[in-house]
């Protein structure tokens, strides 16, 4: 068949007036830029990886696989890569006619197979240097050692006097077996001299091979990675072409989100059992099974540490001080900053956001001052000072209050004046104006905020760490650093159920709430002065 | 109740929004704001509501200076364009709510707002939702609101823009119809000049914070002081030409470099004695199509009106705009010869832009 009918006559169809230039000339050149532009992409970053980087690693003696590996993996991505651009570049068009896709996905195949040809004869050099090192021998595990069961004929090898059946016991005085001979070979750069200690007829004695590249090895290597990459690339094609174009951000979404998910699933698995194999439950003796519930009696015992439950108490109240301090601080603030015009508010407004941005770690002394200081004011000293509840709860409010500011003036800056002027010729003043009238518009924000707000108290650990002694006003994450710091052996598992315990409101939360947490996303990131 | 503004001024920073601003309204006028956005109408009715204090000048309710009362101790209404309902109330809440405010007792406000609502026709709306309620009806809720305490002064800040053309008609009748019937002196800011003429008693036309006529909608279109005002009032606008007028005998020569037109008019022989550059101002509806007119000129493009065409005529390189009957069947690129209603002449003093015939 004429690959020019195929091409245009059902563009023909589509287009029944003269397009210059054609559609279908139009696509090849869109397609053919951008295999391009991914080829050179990729061949690049294999280029920095194989070429620049690992050089100079191992310039300053860092001997590592990585880099290889990566350059390796990038070449190796370069077929599957073009036929996922044709793929996608073709899917638009796939709705418009299955024939044409099929086309396509032929001259998909048909350029990798040209970029591969062209990659190895652009670089046959490099296909050769990739070769598998070799000493030309092959060999069997024996109890005595590594036994040869065959040598190359002519090779380094033979002509350095080692024969069928002598036994190598190690190289240099380390001794060794089969499967430690192999990777040293393979690990060895090539021309490595190898000092052989062999066995043979009870006599011991030392011979020196250098490896050098296997071209049968090496061909077979290259051989079979070959395949793999092209049935990768079907594969990928395949996927490319069939599945729904929105579902492939999902996939790709799905296969990152996979050890998260993984972890989440140890979690909760470990937090039931004695002890885990992977994300298998196992009991002490490492056969299936061992479930138990025995990781949770820490909500009914009181250890040396205390209760859980006044760890809770604290992460609790710390969470809730918080959220209501922010909720009504931010909202006025906030309120002030979007609606009233004084004298340094942008500079304000400015470096409440340097403010966020701020590292509260390095802030811990001067806090530690502060907070001595607000202890030695008679009566509030008590409730707001150093190892104190309230104190750790006014550091967290302060640290919080530039995000909350400044979400919250995103959600009045949407409120539209009108709406207060209104109110104001209604009769009302200013502050009722503020509580009956915008507030109940920012419902969400305030929602939103306050979620926020109690997630981040309930959680938070910097702080409480750093400015709490002992067990009376530690909270939830405290108290779990504190069993990992335990000199006694560590019980991961009670651990986890900890971990877990703590989640649970987290959860419950999100369950109730995701839609106002989703409002900050909305309201908040129109914020501007 | 009169309201009185007096060397009114409001700059924001650097920005004079309003300059020197004097006005009275009489008690129960209708009086319109005009003027293109940015021109400073919609500052000025904030002084008067309060939401701004003015940088200088006097504001007068009656006899009462309220520069520096309270909006709420004003006792006015307003109408926003945005109508500033109150999504969280219901209809009933939100026009009950500056009687509660007022303390007025739950009974009374109830009356009161039934009364207020069906004066709108939106009685059996008040168990809504703002949101649950079309453009209109928020409009309706927006007045409702803003009548049901009875103020001395209704101010109206582009009531009608975010209504739909045919809705905006009805609703323009029923605003001015309510105005007459209630008798409260009444601001109304919009750049619609169709609503400032349909509506108001007098207009306030202000440009770039300026004061530049205040007159009746007759006045204004039949007499403008200004060049602003000539070319702002009227649609389609005024068309303007450089030109020079020189007796001829009994006749007045209008010229310039493309055109001669012989007129014999009052208006004509009063620019005459204005040697020098004029503006000339004729409205298209005041240019017809005449056989042996003496402008002559090619039809650029043709703009159907319905009832009637608006044709843009080049004369050399002027422009001349013309309403003419559809059944002409006038079409681009044809040549036309123009005639122009001398009594209906307007003539401009490019220096100061003011007219020469109306001071």
């Amino acid at each position: 068949m004429n690959v020019d009918e195929t091409l245009s006559a059902p563009l023909a169809d589509l287009s029944p007036t003269t397009v210059v230039p054609p559609p279908w000339l139009k696509m090849l050149i869109q397609i053919a830029r951008n295999c391009l532009v991914v080829t050179v992409i990729l061949a690049l970053l294999a280029l920095v990886f194989g070429s620049i980087l690992r050089p100079a690693l191992e310039a300053v003696n860092v001997n590592e696989e990585l880099t290889a590996l990566l350059s390796w993996l990038l070449i190796a991505a370069i077929p599957p890569a073009l036929y996922l651009t044709v793929g996608f570049t073709a899917r638009t068009l796939r709705n418009a006619h299955p024939a044409r896709a099929l086309v396509v996905a032929l001259l998909a195949a048909t350029l990798v197979y040209g970029a591969t040809l062209l990659w190895n004869a652009a670089f046959p050099a490099a296909q050769a240097a990739q070769g598998q090192p070799s000493l030309e021998m092959t060999f069997a595990q024996a109890d005595s050692g590594v036994v040869i069961e065959s040598i190359v004929a002519g090779s380094a090898a033979e002509q350095a006097g080692l024969r069928v059946g002598d036994v190598i016991t190690a190289i240099r005085r380390e001794s060794i077996d089969l499967a430690a001979l192999q990777s040293r070979i393979e690990e060895e750069p090539l021309g490595t001299p190898f000092r052989l200690r062999v066995q043979r007829d009870g006599e011991e004695f030392q011979v020196t091979v250098n490896s050098i590249a296997s071209a049968t090895g090496a061909g077979n290597a290259a051989l079979s990675r070959a395949a793999a990459g092209r049935a990768v690339a079907l594969v990928v094609t395949a996927v490319g072409l069939l599945v729904p174009f929105n579902w492939l951000p999902y996939l790709l979404l799905g296969v990152t989100l996979l050890p998260l998910l993984l972890g989440y699933t140890w979690l909760i698995v470990a937090t039931f059992s004695q002890e885990t194999h992977g994300l298998l439950p196992v009991d002490s003796t490492g056969s299936l099974g061992g479930l138990t519930l025995s990781n949770w009696d820490f909500l009914t015992e009181v250890s040396r540490r205390g209760s859980v439950w006044t760890y809770t108490l604290n992460s609790f109240a710390i969470a809730v001080i918080m959220t209501a301090a922010l909720l009504v601080l931010c909202s006025m603030a906030a309120y002030a900053l979007s609606r009233m015009e004084f004298r340094g508010r942008r500079l304000f407004l400015s470096f409440t956001l340097i403010l966020h941005g701020f590292p509260a770690v390095t802030l811990l002394i001067p806090i530690y001052l502060v907070l001595l200081n607000l202890g030695a004011l008679p009566i509030i000293g008590e409730y707001i000072g150093f190892n104190t509840l309230g104190g750790i709860a006014l550091v967290e409010i302060a640290f919080g209050m530039p995000f909350g500011v400044w979400l919250m003036k995103g959600f009045f800056d949407n409120i539209s004046w009108d709406m207060e002027r209104s109110a104001l010729i209604d009769g009302a003043n200013r502050w009722r104006t503020f509580w009956e009238i915008i507030l109940p518009q920012i419902r969400p924000g305030l929602f939103a905020l306050g979620i926020f707000s109690f997630v981040g108290g309930w959680n938070t650990y910097l702080i409480p760490a750093t400015f709490s002694t002992g067990t009376r006003i530690a909270n939830l994450p405290v108290y779990i650093q504190q069993l990992l710091g335990e000199t006694n052996p560590i019980n991961w598992n009670e651990i986890a159920a900890i971990g877990l315990f703590q989640m649970i409101p987290i959860l419950i939360l999100f369950v109730f709430a995701q839609e106002y947490l989703l409002n900050i996303y909305s309201g908040g990131s129109k914020g501007s002065s | 109740m009169k309201v009185d503004i007096e060397q009114l001024n409001k700059s924001f920073g650097t920005v004079v929004a309003v300059h020197d601003l004097n006005l009275d309204i009489r008690a129960g006028e209708f009086v319109a704001f005009l003027g293109p956005s940015g021109c400073g109408k919609t500052t000025t009715l904030l002084m008067i509501a309060g939401i701004y204090k003015p940088t200088g000048g006097v504001i007068r309710f009656g006899e009462r200076v309220v520069n520096t009362v309270q909006p709420r101790d004003r006792n006015i209404g307003m109408v926003f364009q945005s109508y500033a309902l109150y999504p969280h109330m219901s209809v009933f809440e939100n026009i009950a709510y500056p009687l509660k405010l007022k303390g007025v007792s739950k009974d009374e406000q109830r009356v009161r707002v039934q009364r207020s609502a069906d004066v709108m026709g939106i009685g059996d709306l008040l168990h809504r939702r703002p949101g649950q309620l079309s453009g209109g009806q928020q409009q309706r809720v927006a007045l409702g609101r803003a009548l049901v305490k009875e103020p001395d002064v209704l101010l109206f800040d582009e009531p009608l823009s975010n209504l739909d053309a045919r809705l905006r008609l009805t609703m323009r009748g029923e605003i001015k119809a309510l105005q007459k019937r209630l008798g409260i002196t009444s601001i109304y800011v919009t750049h619609d000049q169709v609503e400032a003429l349909t509506m108001a008693d007098r207009i306030a036309v202000m440009n770039e914070g300026l004061l530049e006529a205040y007159d009746t909608p007759d006045d204004l279109y039949d007499h403008p002081k200004t060049l602003f005002i000539a070319s702002f009032v009227g649609n389609p606008p005024m068309n303007i030409l450089p030109i020079q007028a020189a007796l001829e005998g009994d006749a007045v020569i209008l010229q310039n470099d493309a055109l001669r037109l012989p007129v014999r008019s009052e208006r004509a022989l009063k620019a005459a004695q204005q040697h020098g550059d004029l503006l000339m101002g004729v409205r298209p509806e005041d240019v017809t199509l005449s056989a042996d007119g003496a402008l002559c000129g090619e039809v650029f493009v043709v703009e159907p009106l319905g009832r009637e065409d608006m044709i843009d005529v080049r004369i050399g390189q002027h422009r001349l705009a013309a309403l003419v009957t559809t059944e002409k069947r006038i079409r681009a690129g044809n040549r036309v010869r123009l005639d122009i209603n001398a009594d209906k002449l307007q003539f401009f003093d490019p220096a100061s832009k003011r007219s020469i015939l109306w001071t």
